[in-house]
């Protein structure tokens, strides 16, 4: 099998990543994800396809321009009060509107790109990985929803001597995580709540699987170097409860990190361009709570510098 | 949201000043610190008393003359609760005038300094008299810039200057030799500490002896040569003297007994430096500020002589001092910022209205280097290169500029050293790599040894003070006028209808984008050959208007052959020759543009997109928007890096054409310092989406805000642009603004350091940092009164953002801001 021509569909690769693994690092962000959490701060990642999406501050106007109303022949854009509205329902993404704008507000979310297109794109960072220690990272999306691609992707880098990390909400076949963990460096996992029916309630899974997996990782590879992390939200696990739950669960071991991420909000614009709600409208982390927080999940107080700029 | 703060920003905003062991220093700083700069008079008015009674002489015994003059009348001062003894001026922010240059500007100009815009200075109604009266009527017919202009012909003049008497640039073309009479320059300090000048007198007086008489060479050039090495020789030291004299004077006077034995034990610094070699680090600090001060009133090198390796030339007295326990670290520490308070009261002032265009912001570039290597090859870093460091953070002045050289093995403390005083926020230091510089000046001839003790000198440049002979000031070619140029015929829709490039033809009737890039070519090349003929001609006149005895005695090749430094040629001499590159950004996108838009996806005709510009995109705004989506320069794509890299290339073979015939290096640079803010105020609406009037893209840094793929695509488009195959290049001037929260931490610190290991690998020339929010610099324009003290870094040194023109200040913030999310 040829994994250099094998294709997916990924909607950003970011350079200069320097908080998701070692060094600097390119993240490769893929699309589809079979969680719905509620704080998502990538929505543009969660459906496995090229995806629509209107951000009205970058538009022209229909006075300048105009050209995706034109353009657009299934009703899904039309002018009120001299604004440009888009109707999801309408959308067929067939992006045409895309191709009609002249700048950035009709865009797509989402290409198809080869594992040979994008390591190409990677390695020409690669005196920079020499130099830190950095590599590429894999986020998502859930890494593994287009997981052959992902797996491909994954091979292929060890090949070209790609220091590869991948970041994983955990929840998919176990086979899959697997044979990602046979061919990267380090692997970043959440853990979000122990509690499985909140887990549920704010993530649309519950975590059965996902700790399981846990597991099953820790004594088929009882040294690879895992990062869990903790993503803070509140009204969901930002209680000293939730975290004790966790920290007892996640073993103290060397290889093994533990980090806490401050909920934030950076992702919300996302929704409006496409037009979908956002379920934690007017949420804030309080950032006492987040310092109590970290003393439970460290033993003593300690400030993560670059995290705490985002405790909102 | 709450931010992550600079250090620098931390102190600012939160008004925190640790004053702590620095009270004298500090005491010495507010008094003047953002007073408007006063003009001083006295350098010009006995340097032009001594020139007119020494007419007909060897133009290098009549400028030792008359400093001499000056040195022997000029009023002697001591800074109040100063440590170190000589300043060119009154108390309090001074600039000096060298009529030699432009005294022909001065009855127009003088009497409105105080009024412009940009870095204003005020004249005494005294002096202002002194200078119209005496000054100014002498050097009326016989400045350096008149003869310049009546020489330059017709179809220089017409890409040179707008107006008939030269004062008025037209930002195509621009000469820079007229504001200034050397380029940057450092003088050999390590030789006076070593040596004294009665030691280096005493050369001249040897070389002299052994002269023939009755050689008519050795007659007429070498010994009024020699006699005038002898004088400039007495007149630094006659200076000197007059400071013990005034230090006992005030220590007579001074009932504070502290301050009158600091005053006593300057008077005996004074009397044994810089006559005899230096014993201890006191006496090398005063011997060096000497001879750097000697050298301002010399002679105006571009904006203010260097101060070389300072780290490498003051080590052996400091350690001595060290170890044999004369003086402590925080007294060093005390003494070198002594200085830097008085380097801060100097100001270079330009009397040339492009002068002032080009270095806003009170420009300076009294470089000091520290790290490196040793001219054997090995690590040079010492603890006075931390020291330095130390003291910039904690001390963050603008004043002295800093440049630390890089090198494949530099210790990982000092990186760190430097990366933690980059992440304070404030521009320091510069970075310079020695992977590249070394390389690049041993193989155009420098010996290797030599070319590895290079001090930064100025903005990006390097020296080897007894090899580089090359003083000319550079041209400034605008090549965005050539790509608009290429739009409309030859024309520019600033100067009308008037022809100021080729006829190329209507680019509407071309049919393939190599077509329009040849087009493009032709106009680009007969801007070059201007700009090299126009250098020609500088280098011829200089040699008639200027000499600089003080920098030849120091200068080996210049004591050898009996030359002034400014002489066209010395034998042994490199003469490493440049032209700066404006607009590179701006028109390698706006090429990209055309050629993804126009000729390959057919998405814009070449009349719409020459109607959008002509219109500045008013009605044509979804043109604009598509311009700007076409791949740019800065995001290490290979589709416009490699436009980039063949524009470079057409320089460079210019370049080496123009060498050969000249038989000098002449090489392509991108150090616009601040002038591609007036020189884009020439240039319309360009294709890449630039509105007309706005700055051009600055140095080798991407166009204003279109680099989006954070700072290794920066670094890498920098990288893959360049011809490795060909040596006509020299210093790349690369802007990255960063964050403070994207550095945050030690995982921050680490990341700077990486980044610049990498551009250490990369082998590129240069690289300095902005590390601030952009709230900040947005709120500093609102309300200037509490941002006083903001420094960011314009190119090759910082100024304080709220002594800068807004439009200098809204080019700061549009650059882009590199982030990770």
């Amino acid at each position: 099998m040829n994994d250099e021509a094998a294709t997916g569909i990924i909607f950003n690769i970011q350079k200069f990543s320097v908080h998701d693994g070692e060094g600097i690092r390119t993240l490769v962000f893929l699309k589809g994800c079979p969680l719905r959490c509620a704080w998502c701060s990538n929505p543009e990642s969660q459906s496995p396809k090229p995806e629509h999406a209107f951000n009205p501050s970058r538009c022209l106007t229909a006075q300048v321009c105009g050209r995706c109303l034109k353009a657009c022949e299934h009703g899904a854009l039309s002018l009120v009060n001299d604004m440009i509205m888009f109707d999801a329902r309408r959308c067929t993404q067939c992006f045409a509107c895309a191709n009609a704008c002249p700048g950035q507000a009709q865009k797509v979310y989402g290409e198809t790109k080869s594992v040979r297109e994008i390591l190409d794109l990677v390695e020409r960072d690669q005196t920079f990985y020499s130099r830190s220690g950095g590599g590429m990272t894999l986020s998502g999306g859930e890494a593994l929803f287009q997981h052959e691609f992902t797996l491909a992707l994954l091979r292929a880098a060890k090949r070209r001597h790609i220091d590869t990390a991948m970041e994983t909400s955990a929840y998919a076949p176990y086979p899959y995580l697997h044979e990602a963990c046979e061919n990267l460096n380090k692997l970043i996992m959440d853990i979000k709540c122990m509690d499985s029916a909140k887990h549920k309630a704010f993530t649309g899974v519950d975590n059965d699987l996902i700790l399981e997996n846990f597991q099953k990782l820790l004594q088929d590879f009882p040294d690879l170097p895992i990062l869990v992390r903790t993503p803070v939200v509140p009204g969901f696990n930002d209680t000293e409860e939730d975290i004790r739950a966790i920290r007892r669960f996640v073993p103290l071991k060397a290889n093994i990190e533990y980090e806490l991420l401050p909920y934030h909000r950076m992702g919300q614009p996302k929704y409006g361009y496409l037009c979908r709600p956002y379920a934690l409208e007017g949420k804030k982390l309080d950032p006492k709570t987040m310092q109590k927080l970290r003393e439970i999940a460290f033993g003593l107080p300690i400030a993560i510098p670059g995290l705490d700029a985002q405790k909102a | 949201m709450s931010q992550i703060l600079s250090p620098q920003e931390d102190r600012v905003l939160n008004k925190k000043v640790d004053r702590k062991g620095r009270e004298r220093i500090y005491k010495i700083l507010e008094r003047n610190q953002f007073t408007i700069p006063h003009v001083d008079v006295e350098r010009a008015k006995y340097f032009t008393e001594s020139m007119r009674t020494t007419e007909g002489e060897l133009l290098t015994l009549r400028w030792a003359k008359a400093l001499k003059n000056v040195a022997e009348k000029i009023t002697v001062w001591i800074t109040p609760d100063q440590l170190l003894a000589g300043r060119v001026g009154k108390l309090g922010r001074y600039g000096i005038l060298y009529p030699e240059i432009d005294g022909d500007f001065y009855r127009e100009v003088l009497g409105s300094l105080a009024h412009r815009d940009k870095s204003p200075f005020q004249v005494d109604p005294e002096d202002l008299k002194v200078v119209m009266e005496d000054i100014a009527p002498y050097w009326e017919g016989k400045t350096y810039h008149e003869h310049l202009n009546k020489t330059l012909p017709m179809e220089l003049r017409n890409v040179t200057y707008c107006d008939e008497r030269g004062l008025k640039s037209k930002f195509v073309v621009s000469e820079t030799s007229s504001y200034r009479s050397a380029l940057q320059w450092v003088p050999d300090y390590k030789k006076v500490l070593e040596r004294g000048f009665i030691d280096i007198q005493n050369e001249a007086k040897e070389r002299l002896a052994a002269l023939d008489l009755t050689n008519s060479t050795d007659l007429w050039d070498k010994k009024p040569f020699y006699d005038a090495m002898i004088i400039v020789c007495d007149a630094i030291m006659i200076w000197a003297r007059r400071h013990a004299d005034l230090a006992r004077d005030m220590a007579a006077k001074e009932n504070d007994p502290k301050r009158k034995a600091e005053l006593l034990q300057i008077a005996e610094t004074c009397e044994r430096v810089p006559s005899y070699p230096a014993r201890t680090f006191r006496e090398a600090v005063q011997c060096q500020w000497f001879v750097q001060m000697f050298s301002r009133i010399e002679q105006k090198a571009s904006a203010i002589i260097s101060n070389g390796r300072m780290d490498q030339y003051l080590y052996p007295y400091y350690k001595k001092d060290i170890e044999e326990g004369r003086i402590t670290r925080e007294e060093a520490r005390e003494l070198l910022e002594c200085m830097w308070v008085d380097m801060a009261q100097f100001i270079d002032l330009y009397i040339n209205p492009t002068g002032v265009e080009f270095q806003e912001g009170y420009a300076h570039w009294e470089a000091v280097t520290i790290g490196g290597q040793t001219p054997e090859g090995e690590d040079a870093t010492n603890d006075l290169s931390y020291l330095f460091l130390e003291s910039k953070r904690e001390f963050p002045l603008n004043y002295p500029d800093l440049a630390a050289r890089i090198h494949s093995r530099t210790p990982e403390r000092f990186l760190y050293e430097v990366a933690l005083t980059v992440k304070d926020g404030s521009g320091f230091p510069k970075l310079i790599n020695d992977e590249e510089v070394v390389f690049l000046n041993s193989i155009k001839g420098c010996p290797v040894n030599e070319a590895l003790d290079y001090a930064v000198s100025g903005c990006t440049e390097t020296r080897m003070p007894n090899r580089d002979t090359y003083t000319s000031g550079c041209v400034y070619v605008n090549f965005a006028t050539a790509l608009e140029m290429t739009l409309y015929n030859g024309r520019m829709l600033h100067y009308g209808d008037e022809l100021v490039g080729l006829e190329t033809g209507d680019p509407c009737k071309f049919k393939s984008f190599e077509e329009f890039y040849e087009a493009y070519k032709k106009q680009h090349i007969n801007l070059l050959q201007k700009a090299f003929q126009q250098q020609v001609v500088v280098d011829r006149l200089r040699p008639q208007h200027f000499a600089a005895p003080l920098s030849s005695v120091l200068h080996n090749l210049c004591m050898e052959n009996a030359l002034d430094l400014h002489t066209e040629k010395i034998p042994g001499g490199v003469d490493y020759s440049y032209f700066e590159f404006l607009g590179y950004g701006t028109i390698v996108d706006s090429l990209a543009a055309i050629k993804k838009l126009v000729f390959e996806e057919k998405k814009l005709s070449m009349k719409e997109v020459v109607d959008a510009c002509r219109a500045d995109f008013q009605g044509y705004e979804p043109v604009r928007e598509m311009l700007r989506q076409a791949p740019s320069y800065g995001n290490d794509d290979p589709y416009v890096d490699s436009i980039a890299r063949d524009v470079d290339r057409i320089c460079q073979l210019e370049a080496i054409k123009s060498s050969k015939e000249r038989g000098i290096h002449v090489d392509v640079r991108y150090v616009p310092i601040t002038s591609h803010v007036p020189f884009g105020k020439v240039v319309s609406a360009t294709p890449n989406g630039r509105h007309a009037w706005t700055a051009l893209s600055d140095g080798s840094s991407a166009s204003h805000g279109a680099d989006v793929n954070g700072p290794t695509a920066v670094l890498l488009s920098n990288y893959h642009s360049k011809n490795y195959d060909l040596i006509n290049r020299a210093s790349r001037l690369l802007n990255i603004k960063l964050s403070p929260k994207s550095v945050a931490g030690d995982a921050g610190t680490k990341k700077v350091m990486d980044l610049i290991r990498t551009w250490c690998d990369l082998k590129l020339w240069h690289l300095q940092f902005n590390i601030v929010n952009r709230d900040t610099l947005i709120k500093a324009q609102k309300e200037p009164d509490n941002y006083r003290n903001l420094l960011v870094r314009i190119a090759g040194y910082s100024a304080y953002f709220c002594d800068i023109s807004r439009e200098l200040q809204n080019d700061i913030i549009d650059r882009t801001e590199h982030e990770n999310v």
